[in-house]
């Protein structure tokens, strides 16, 4: 039905690196990335991020390419648009349609592609971050950063929950679809009125026994966790700091250099 | 529809965040006295945003052809309150944009007013007006749902023209031409989103009844009456 990032993650052999170090990076390259003028400095992060994603994550590349090509259906159609309302100047070409002349100009132009540079870039970055940490580790930073605890502790029984409702959702709908259960449209619709239905229900029950079971197990609030530490190597370190400086490079060198 | 990671130029995922953190503040602020409140409601909570979740993440099927998601959070702004709804609301988008790659960090202020505020918003603001006026609870579960569901893509597309103005006819002819493009392919789907919570709700009532009147959905009396009407 869906994959889920987190799967590789546990997998990942970047798992057990500092996670402050990995947020470090990521976060270096979606805010570089974002307030790029050119688009050189996204694709040097796009780059470097998948590179690190596919040969340390050791995330096989063809699923790597699969999952960059989710957003392309919504990011297609608005950098189409963005092309063609944004921008002033010449048009770089222009056809009319019911008396309307629609044009492209090269500011226009410019910003779409500048904008799907950048997309890819962001979502290299979250990439990297998604397929290698797992959420758990994540946990912990989310505590550091002083998030209230009643937000954290929701934010980690959602996470258990979502596979167990995963799990029991993709159970109903296999049972439904052997039945014919998607035949067309009307029993799919039924189906997912029936599936929908079940999943609050087994939600709710599941809820009221998880409180039970953690109220039992003397349950007050508040559930600690164990944050490993885990120092900070030289090899990474100075990875990391080429990867900064080449970035930063690239950035000062293409202020405002644009393709057309 | 999720504006992904990179998209929203520099000052507008600012901000889009600035207008969403007072919100989820709030939200978290009323969570945490309903928790202190009533420790009950953790996992209950826990288990709402989970379901949120994994209804969103299932494919709604569609006459067209191609597919798309049901949002899911008007159903919750009716069940827990547009404040509550805001805070698992953020959670699901986080997870959406780690686990699924939809989304992403810069833009989920923006996303987050669309999908975890502004939509749960106008849902829940219908739902009490229309059950004040009287109307029939699933007709009106149908079109709090729907409308939440059309309003987040009509919010998405005004984020994405206020961002991109058209250097002609400015924000209003980029908005035409963004919303021409997404709010009108979701009036459909949305039609089908609100049709599927309704239906979800008269099985909920029908089945397990007492979980409305425990979340002040709907009071004993007009549980019966729906049960009666059901006969």
């Amino acid at each position: 039905m869906t994959y889920i990032l987190d799967d590789y993650a546990i997998l990942s052999p970047l798992r057990y690196r500092n996670n402050w170090l990995k947020l470090a990076i990521v976060t270096f390259g979606i805010l570089a990335g974002v307030s790029s003028s050119s688009p050189f400095v996204p694709f040097t992060i796009a780059l470097c991020m998948s590179f690190a994603t596919i040969f340390f994550g050791k995330v096989p590349p063809k699923f790597y390419f699969k999952i960059l090509a989710v957003p392309a259906g919504f990011v297609l159609v608005s950098i189409v648009i963005i092309a063609f309302f944004f921008g002033e100047g010449a048009n770089l070409f222009e056809f009319d349609i019911f008396g309307y002349t629609l044009g492209v100009s090269s500011q226009g132009l410019n910003m779409a592609l500048l904008i799907l540079a950048r997309t890819i870039s962001g979502m290299s970055c979250l990439f990297f971050l998604s397929l290698t940490t797992p959420m758990i580790e994540l946990f912990a930073v989310l505590k550091a950063a002083k998030l209230p605890d009643s937000f954290v502790e929701i934010a980690m029984m959602m996470y258990r929950y979502i596979f167990v409702f995963l799990d029991v959702a993709m159970g109903i709908r296999y049972a439904q679809t052997v039945r014919l259960g998607y035949r067309d449209f009307k029993t799919s619709f039924r189906s997912m009125v029936m599936l929908g239905t079940n999943l609050f229900i087994r939600s709710w029950e599941q809820g009221e026994k998880l409180y039970l079971s953690m109220n039992s197990r003397c349950y007050d609030g508040k559930m600690i966790m164990y944050d490993e530490k885990r120092p900070v190597k030289m090899p990474e370190m100075l990875l990391t700091g080429a990867y900064f400086a080449i970035v930063l490079v690239v950035f000062w060198l293409t202020r405002g250099i644009s393709f057309i | 529809m999720h504006i992904f990671e990179g998209f929203l130029p520099y000052p507008w995922w600012q901000a889009w965040f600035a207008i969403s953190i007072p919100v989820i503040l709030y939200g978290m602020y009323k969570m945490n006295k309903l928790v202190s409140e009533r420790r009950e409601v953790v996992p209950l909570l826990a288990v709402a945003g989970a379901f949120i979740f994994v209804l969103s993440s299932l494919k709604l099927p569609s006459v067209t052809g191609s597919s798309s998601h049901p949002t899911g959070t008007g159903m919750a702004a009716i069940l827990f309150g547009p404040a509550i709804t805001a805070v698992l609301g953020v959670i699901v988008l986080l997870y959406q944009a780690i686990f699924l790659a939809h989304g992403g960090i810069t833009t989920l202020g923006a996303n987050a007013a669309s999908m975890a505020i502004i939509g749960p918003l106008v849902a829940y603001m219908f739902y009490k007006a229309a059950s004040k006026a009287g109307m029939n609870f699933y007709m009106n579960v149908f079109l709090a749902t729907a409308i939440a569901d059309w309003v987040t893509y009509v919010v998405t597309s005004l984020q994405l023209a206020l961002a991109f103005p058209s250097a002609t006819g400015g924000i209003l002819a980029s908005f035409i031409a963004f919303a021409g493009v997404f709010a009108t392919t979701q009036v459909p789907l949305a039609i089908l989103e609100g049709a599927l919570t309704a239906l979800i709700m008269k099985y909920v009532v029908q089945i397990k009844s007492d979980v409305l009147v425990d979340l002040n959905v709907l009071t004993t009396t007009t549980v019966a009456k729906l049960k009666e009407a059901m006969q």
